[in-house]
């Protein structure tokens, strides 16, 4: 915008006229003293007094340090998001790195997913683990990778993530939605894949002694959700994720002052400072089982307690007993 | 029978005016302000101060005088004020007035204007709010808290008098040509605070579909509260990049007492409970004025933003803000 004026500024200087040199000088100096005017006006102070100390240097220039500023914050800006903030542009851009994650950190198999529909709703229900939400992540590849309609997964993210700065504008631009019952029927509604963690934080929160112990399935809010939209439950099952940040203790007493439900103490973290934010490399198993279809109850089942609970105990019971079957088999936390 | 239109003078007001009249005949529309209206718009007009102890009773003659079955309230502040009590007087008890007015002249439809911001803006809400959603402003926003005031008393009134129909337009932050608030003023300078680690979806509603909306509550005498906003939200980053801002990122708890500071000095356009509406959403959902008012926006925040940078920023600026062929999907559509 501004840069335009400089542009203009430059190219009668580089065709200075020799002859009349004093008037030209004081031509020179009437364009800056307006132009400064016109950018105060029009861009404030702040900018007036960049402009004004950055003039003359030729490549290190205020204007251009802006422009160079502005460039790296919105780098990772598309200007087209979906109605959630969804930016597929930028999910397209971090992809690798969860690529990598999924093929060669923890070389995760999926089995089973073909029972994930190929069109229309859908409700992924998984357990939860690892303090941080790259199960989810993994879903969400196996889903896009090995699912022969390559279909996107939305991510229903907990509020601990959802509300916390900078990740949750990060989660928000990769198609996460924050998890709430009006979230998640407008996107089954829209005939969106949903993924969520009926455990919630006590599923990532979970000390490393109850791994692979489903904790208590919320208030059965998933199932409500697909009661209402018609939308079929397919249980999940994720194996691995709960060792790659064994969680010995919490730390609460500083997690609660900072806001977080809870801190977790692992063998790396805090110990080994940022490195203690690395996975570890276990093998990851991901897998699905046969969708049950709640649509025969109606919507007016969701206000049925003991029938949104039997269906809840269902969904929960299938988890366990995948996880139980593939515990079972597992030889090696690292190689499976 | 004829429409009366409170705050005749107000940017929605003097550009409905003359739609008014052109479709009710300029006999048919009342302009009630402090001011004349334009000369463009030959419609009859009364002279009422809302803050006027007795500006009710005035407000009474004038309905009664002239035969007003509908009643349109626009008169409301578009920015924060510092003198409060002269807000609270135009806003809230202003509103009571029209409203006991109203009713008492045996109007049948009140048109009331609100704000999406009266519900709040708050991290934990859905990601599209709906009419039956609490509304909860901002703690510290005197601003929003007086439309919350004139909504409760619109409620009040349409419970007492079942016979008056209240429609209450809930309408996004006006964003497009000729539209001078705090937030346009804000969002002239080049350099822009933004909270740091946040980047809400915003709506930004173009003053077409504004009184787009207001038509179509007019058509429709039903009553209610109704969501007026644009096609799409858009990240608050991704609208300052399309306007080619430069950032200045804050911590939450600086920019919450950097703007009390700043509005305290007088330099500020809002004091810090603005500052929620730019750190968490409050995306309103259209899909009420859709189904019940038949109102269907038809420019996206996107194209209001383009639409401002045109008009701000006239010339070959303005060809760089023309709107993109832009692939979106739209939620409840």
């Amino acid at each position: 915008m501004s840069g335009r004026g400089k542009v203009v500024r430059m190219r009668p200087r580089a065709a200075e006229a020799r002859p009349d040199a004093s008037a030209h000088e004081a031509e020179r100096l009437r364009r800056r003293v307006l132009e400064l005017e016109d950018s105060l006006r029009r861009q404030g102070p702040l900018f007036a007094l960049a402009r004004l100390l950055g003039a003359g240097k030729r490549g290190l220039s205020w204007e251009n340090l802006a422009r160079l500023w502005s460039a790296m914050y919105f780098s990772w800006h598309s200007e087209e998001t979906d109605a959630f903030g969804y930016d597929r542009k930028f999910t397209e851009a971090v992809m690798p790195i969860f690529e990598f994650l999924y093929t060669v950190w923890w070389r995760v198999e999926a089995a089973g997913v073909e029972a994930v529909p190929a069109s229309g709703p859908g409700l992924i229900v998984a357990n939860h683990s690892g303090v941080l939400p790259y199960d989810g992540l993994m879903i969400r590849l196996a889903v896009r990778h090995e699912h022969p309609a390559r279909r996107e997964t939305r991510l229903l993210a907990l509020d601990m993530f959802a509300l916390l700065p900078f990740l949750a504008p990060l989660l928000q631009r990769t198609g996460a939605v924050r998890a709430s019952q009006e979230n998640g029927e407008r996107l089954l509604r829209e005939g969106e894949l949903v993924g969520v963690f009926p455990e919630g934080v006590k599923g990532v929160g979970k000390p490393f002694k109850h791994r692979y112990q489903l904790a208590r399935f919320g208030r059965g809010g998933f199932v409500r959700l697909a009661l209402r939209t018609g939308a079929p439950l397919v249980p999940c099952a994720v194996v691995g994720a709960e060792e790659i940040h064994p969680n010995l203790a919490t730390a609460n007493w500083i997690g609660r002052p900072l806001g977080l439900p809870y801190l977790p103490v692992t063998p790396t973290f805090p110990a080994l400072g940022p490195l203690g934010f690395v996975p570890l490399p276990t093998k990851w198993t991901i897998d699905f089982a046969e969708p049950v279809d709640v649509a025969g109850y109606g919507p007016e089942g969701a206000d049925d307690p003991i029938l949104v609970n039997r269906l809840s105990e269902q969904v929960r019971g299938t988890i366990q007993r995948m996880l139980d079957g593939r515990l079972a088999r597992r030889r090696s936390i690292w190689f499976g | 029978m004829r429409l009366a239109l409170t705050g005749a003078g107000s940017f929605l007001g003097s550009r409905l005016l003359p739609r008014l009249a052109e479709a009710r005949g300029a006999d048919g529309v009342v302009a009630i302000d402090v001011g004349p209206p334009p000369a463009a718009a030959p419609v009859r007009f009364r002279r009422v101060d809302l803050t006027e102890p007795a500006s009710d009773q005035r407000l009474l003659d004038a309905f009664r005088d002239e035969e007003v079955d509908t009643v349109v309230h626009l008169a409301f502040f578009t920015s924060p004020r510092k003198d409060a009590t002269y807000a609270h007087e135009l806003e809230s008890i202003g509103s009571l007035n029209v409203f006991a007015a109203a009713a008492a002249a045996g109007v049948r439809h009140v048109v009331l204007r609100s704000w999406t911001a009266v519900y709040g803006a708050r991290g934990e809400n859905p990601n599209y709010l709906t009419e039956d959603m609490p509304l909860r402003p901002a703690a510290g926003l005197a601003w929003m808290r007086e439309k919350l005031e004139a909504e409760q008393h619109a409620a009040a009134f349409a419970r007492r008098y079942p016979d008056m129909a209240v429609t209450v337009l809930r309408m996004a932050a006006l964003f497009g040509p000729g539209v001078r608030t705090f937030y346009t003023r804000i969002f002239d300078r080049r350099v822009l605070p933004v909270v740091m680690g946040y980047d809400p979806l915003v709506q930004l509603l173009h003053p077409e579909d504004a009184l787009g909306a207001l038509e179509a509550a007019l058509a429709r005498p039903e009553g209610g509260a109704f969501n007026v906003v644009p096609r799409w939200p858009i990240p608050l980053l991704s609208a300052l990049h399309l306007a080619e801002k430069v950032p200045l990122p804050v911590a939450h708890p600086v920019a919450y007492a950097g703007a009390d500071l700043l509005w305290a000095a007088g330099v500020g356009q809002a004091p810090g409970g603005f500052v929620d509406y730019v750190r968490f959403p409050f995306v309103a959902d259209g899909a009420k004025a859709r189904r019940a008012l038949g109102f269907t926006a038809r420019h996206s925040s996107r194209d209001a933003l383009c639409a401002y940078l045109a008009y701000r920023h006239p010339g070959p600026a303005g060809d760089r803000a023309e709107p993109a062929a832009v692939q979106t999907i739209e939620a409840g559509a």
